[in-house]
């Protein structure tokens, strides 16, 4: 009888995925209109925004322009690093395109071949935050503070060799607001942010941007050159016509068509003569000559196949697999073959935390947000859950090392403070069940809705102690989109949940606390904090243009936020941890300040090395059953100090 | 007439004591009830709090009602009392307050987290966690427990309402026939296609799902094969004379069906409810098991096996609950299959 649990329509989830495979590709079979040339469109598209586009000559550059190279930043780098073989890793699916932008371009394939594989005009330097030359030999701030002028390296070649010149950047411009890319952030990006690019020559070039802001340096990284050349085909089909063909790079690794196996793996290839490979700050980087990357789906699988000596490295920075899938004690371990490391680095933190909607009945009271800091024993689930390796979030925004928050602390769980904040809005007696109740029969209970089902043990947790202080947490938790989307709506009372930062200077207010963007969808103040002071502070902190100003406004804004109490700050990860083969060399400080990659961590500045003779060596001692002294090494040079 | 509408004829009589003579069906039966019955006063069993405290010459009983903050008993906090701590203090204490905790004292929610142990951590008779504690600390055999007693209350729930609709419907097309029989099959035969999985997805992602929405999501999409037997079984009874005697005499439709016809497919029906029972637990655990089932932290099966799997190094998470679904699985098919044969018509019944 048909009552039973219908296990057999799980086919019918499957289904929809072979048809997606086949669509894909059906697609790349698909016959595409013969070769494109779209060079008059292009200088059309310049002609049309000739305010945009500007044509000059050497003679019109600034007379007074301070030129920088960045010879006294430090390099890196570990000199005694090796060049040569090849690095067995793994990736968790197959790309499914190779294209950056358009559909599906946002996979974990895309670190590998963008991200951390191209050179942008100039470089942060990760442990100083200083700059080197890039794509771009030197460079120069203009009068204005929001113009740079860039000399481009005459060396500079894409891996296909044909060299970059300003024609390249111009044409940034060209494809990011383009319709063919059927991408609107990035058109409105690359729209939005940009008063003007000019070409003096072809490798000398300055870009205007909107605003002069103390970040001025972060921002040639937007410019990842296009190469005009390879795009001529650009067109209304360019989601088809690009989906497996990889874009040259600037950068010291390609993807050689003959080692694409769909579905299987990938390889990942030095660039011959690589143009940058024996300059100043990318010598001694990026040493594997080869990355293989098999697709291993199952993380379990993968750790498997690390402990076998099958994969060279695997991030164990989670606390399950660091204690309990590959443990100190585990004989490979012990034997020496394989090292454990913990780096920790020094990036903005996800904020991670309860975000209180402060336009709920009962959560607009101050009173009731503070007694709910109180009343969130994160310490708990950090000591416990987390095994005491996380760190308390402090503020909305932990980790920018040029805007510390020394003296801004989150609240302690305390029942006590919690009750006496209750106690101040009405809510004085204990009903039936603990929960604290108000004069009008009103209970205290809110629900919490968060989208992450992977972290529903800590909400549990939360629930729990929560409840010793009178306060009910009811626990919803949705899947991605859905939750996120209520949580954008403003539909949520607390919302569990963090945002994603990129590595930048300082942290941006303006998106999630400003009134502006309070009680109404799709926007990220999802507290619905409307602080006419906070207003005032983050309109001055985004005209600010200095670092003093920046520092001085963030730290009242964050003290303001603190006071209102709209957000519980919950924990950062202050690490990334790795387990190794000892034939995988690393440099003596191990890694740099703002590491940040999780699997992609082989690539990420490139720092690591392969020792052939140790890994014979090692492959030896492990048959013979010999060992080495284990190595479980902590490097916290960026910890941070409490 | 003063007979009770539904007695029980001769036939199904003797059914049930034929029942009663298939030893493991009705040993499994009993073991079955008697765990039905421990869950309904599995508070006394399992639980955080005391069944008796004796403090300052008063009596608790804090097992039922409303809470007792610590300072009742001259704790700290105003808090509900951990009765434990308390335990420990007044015996430390001596005089004659005491405390009777349940033979597990632990309840399904609280995380038990001592220094310098992480969970989980392993069964210890010591601890009192008979059955080790779970990735967050709770003590497993206290989640299996309450997990058993929210699955019986699902599938109640679950098998009236699968029962109720697919009853009505199957009746319905089977003695009305014609028009109705024919738009009636073709309604199930098109709804009975619905990709049950998706909508439970669909909707479980988009609201918090709990127990009346579990129960109306997945009897939604299980009644329909029911009527099918209900559909047969009436077109059967209705042709029979007894049915057309009573339409001679004029009885009401509503009476044929629920006088005559209803309780002459009873003995059918019963053969049915263990192997819905057994579909209800299994459907409720895969979904916990899936992530699409009852909120969290409600104690649930497939939650603990989904941790068990995930945590395969501590294998008395999913040992515990392994072990408890085959036991309790293999009662109700134990019980379904006596019941089966009990009832199976070849042995009583005779057709003129």
């Amino acid at each position: 009888m048909s009552i039973a649990f219908p296990l057999h329509r799980l086919y019918l989830l499957a289904l929809p995925a072979c048809l997606g495979v086949l669509g894909l590709t059906g697609c790349s079979k698909k016959e595409v209109e013969a070769v494109r040339d779209n060079t008059a469109e292009v200088e059309a598209f310049y002609k049309a925004h000739a305010d945009f586009f500007t044509f000059a000559k050497p003679a019109d550059l600034p007379a007074n322009l301070e030129w920088k190279d960045g010879h006294e930043v430090p390099e890196f780098a570990a000199p005694e690093a090796k060049r040569g073989g090849t690095l067995q890793g793994f990736i968790d699916d197959f790309p499914r395109t190779f294209r950056f932008v358009g559909p599906d371009s946002n996979g974990s394939f895309r670190p590998y071949i963008l991200d951390y594989d191209f050179l942008y005009l100039i470089m942060k330097q990760p442990n100083t935050g200083q700059y080197f030359p890039g794509v771009a030999k030197t460079w120069a701030l203009g009068a204005d503070g929001r113009t740079m002028y860039f000399r481009l390296d005459p060396d500079a070649r894409y891996s296909d060799g044909v060299p970059i010149t300003a024609d390249d950047y111009l044409f940034i411009f060209f494809f990011y607001r383009s319709s063919y890319i059927n991408d609107p952030w990035y058109n409105n990006y690359y729209t939005e942010n940009f008063t003007n690019i000019t070409k003096y020559d072809d490798r000398t070039i300055s870009v205007t941007w909107k605003e002069a802001k103390p970040d001025i340096y972060d921002r040639p990284a937007e410019l990842v050159p296009v190469p005009r050349h390879f795009y001529k085909e650009l067109g209304p089909d360019y989601a088809q016509r690009y989906q497996w063909r990889l874009e040259p790079t600037t950068g010291p690794y390609t993807v050689l068509p003959e080692d694409i196996h769909k579905g299987s793996s990938i390889d990942i290839t030095h660039v011959k003569h690589w143009w940058a490979e024996d300059k100043p700050f990318y010598r001694h980087r990026y040493n594997f000559d080869r990355i293989h990357l098999e697709v291993i789906r199952d993380q379990d699988k993968a750790m498997e196949a690390f402990k076998r000596g099958d994969i060279d490295m695997v991030p164990l920075t989670l606390s399950r697999s660091w204690y309990e899938k590959l443990p100190d004690s585990d004989p490979r371990v012990q034997a020496g073959y394989i090292h454990k490391a913990v780096y920790y680095n020094e990036i903005p933190r996800p904020p991670y935390g309860l975000y209180i909607n402060a336009s709920r009945p009962l959560l607009n009271n101050r009173d009731i947000r503070e007694g709910i800091n109180y009343a969130s024993n994160f310490q708990l689930v950090i000591d416990q859950y987390f095994r005491g390796d996380y760190q308390r979030l402090e503020t909305t925004a932990d980790g920018y090392a040029e805007v510390p928050f020394p003296g801004i602390k989150a609240r302690p769980f305390s029942v006590e403070k919690a009750q006496e904040a209750f106690t101040r809005a009405g809510f004085t007696k204990r009903g039936p069940d603990g929960v604290l109740v108000n004069d009008k029969g009103q209970r205290l209970s809110f629900t919490v809705t968060s989208a992450y089902s992977n972290l529903k043990d800590v909400l549990s947790i939360l629930k729990e102690e929560a409840l010793k202080a009178g306060l009910e947490f009811n626990i919803e938790v949705l899947d991605n989109t859905t939750g996120w989307k209520k949580i954008q709506e403003k539909q949520h009372d607390i919302a569990f949940t963090a945002f994603s930062y990129s590595v930048e200077m300082y942290p941006r207010y303006w998106e999630t606390f400003h009134s502006v963007n309070a009680n109404k969808p799709q926007t990220n103040n999802i507290c619905n904090l409307v602080d006419p002071e906070v207003d005032e502070l983050i309109t001055r902190y985004d005209k600010s243009t200095s670092m003093d100003e920046i520092r001085t406004l963030s730290t009242q804004i964050e003290t303001k936020i603190r006071y209102d109490a709209v957000f519980v700050p919950g924990f950062a990860i202050p690490f990334i941890r790795t387990g190794y083969w000892r034939w995988v060399k690393w440099p003596k400080d191990f890694s740099v300040r703002l590491w940040e990659s999780g699997t992609e961590m082989q690539i990420e500045y490139g720092l690591a090395w392969l020792d052939e003779d140790a890994k014979k060596e090692t492959l030896n001692a492990r048959a013979a059953g010999k060992t080495f002294p284990p190595s479980i090494e902590v490097y916290d040079k960026w910890k941070r100090k409490d | 007439m003063a007979f009770p509408r539904f007695r029980l004829n001769p036939q199904t009589q003797r059914r049930f004591a034929r029942f009663r003579r298939i030893r493991r069906g009705y040993v499994s039966f009993i073991i079955l009830s008697f765990l039905a019955l421990l869950t309904a006063f599995g508070e006394l069993l399992v639980n955080s709090r005391a069944l008796v405290v004796r403090y300052h010459g008063n009596y608790y009983f804090p097992t039922y009602g409303a809470f007792h903050p610590g300072t009742d008993f001259g704790e700290d906090y105003s808090y509900e009392a951990n009765y434990r701590h308390l335990k420990q203090r007044l015996g430390a204490q001596g005089g004659g307050d005491w405390v009777l905790l349940p033979p597990v004292p632990f309840n399904s929610y609280e995380n038990d987290f001592r220094q310098g142990v992480y969970p989980p951590t392993a069964p210890s008779a010591a601890e009192r966690h008979f059955l080790g504690t779970d990735t967050t600390g709770r003590d497993i055999l206290a989640r299996l427990f309450y997990g058993f007693r929210i699955a019986l209350i699902f599938s109640a729930f679950y098998i009236g309402f699968v029962y109720g609709l697919g009853i009505t419907v199957g009746c319905a097309m089977g003695f009305f026939g014609g028009a109705v029989d024919l738009l009636g099959q073709r309604i199930v035969e098109i709804w009975s296609n619905l990709p049950f999985l998706y909508i439970v997805i669909i909707v479980a992602s988009l609201v918090r799902p709990d127990l009346t929405l579990l129960v109306v999501i997945t009897g939604l999409f299980s009644w329909t094969g029911m009527t099918y037997y209900m559909r047969t079984a009436t077109y059967r009874e209705k042709a029979r004379d007894y049915v057309a005697a009573a339409e001679v005499l004029g009885a009401s439709t509503s009476r044929i069906i629920f006088r005559h016809i209803l309780p002459n497919t009873l003995s059918m029906l019963v053969t049915f409810v263990p192997f819905t029972l057994a579909a209800a637990i299994s459907s409720l655990t895969a979904l916990d098991f899936l992530g699409f089932g009852l909120p969290t932290p409600t104690p649930s099966w497939g939650e603990l096996l989904r941790q068990g799997t995930a945590n395969l190094d501590a294998p008395w998470i999913v040992s515990s609950v392994f072990f408890s679904i085959v036991f309790v699985l293999s009662l109700v098919t134990f019980v379904g299959e006596a019941v089966r044969e009990a009832f199976d018509p070849k042995k009583f019944t005779t057709y003129e």
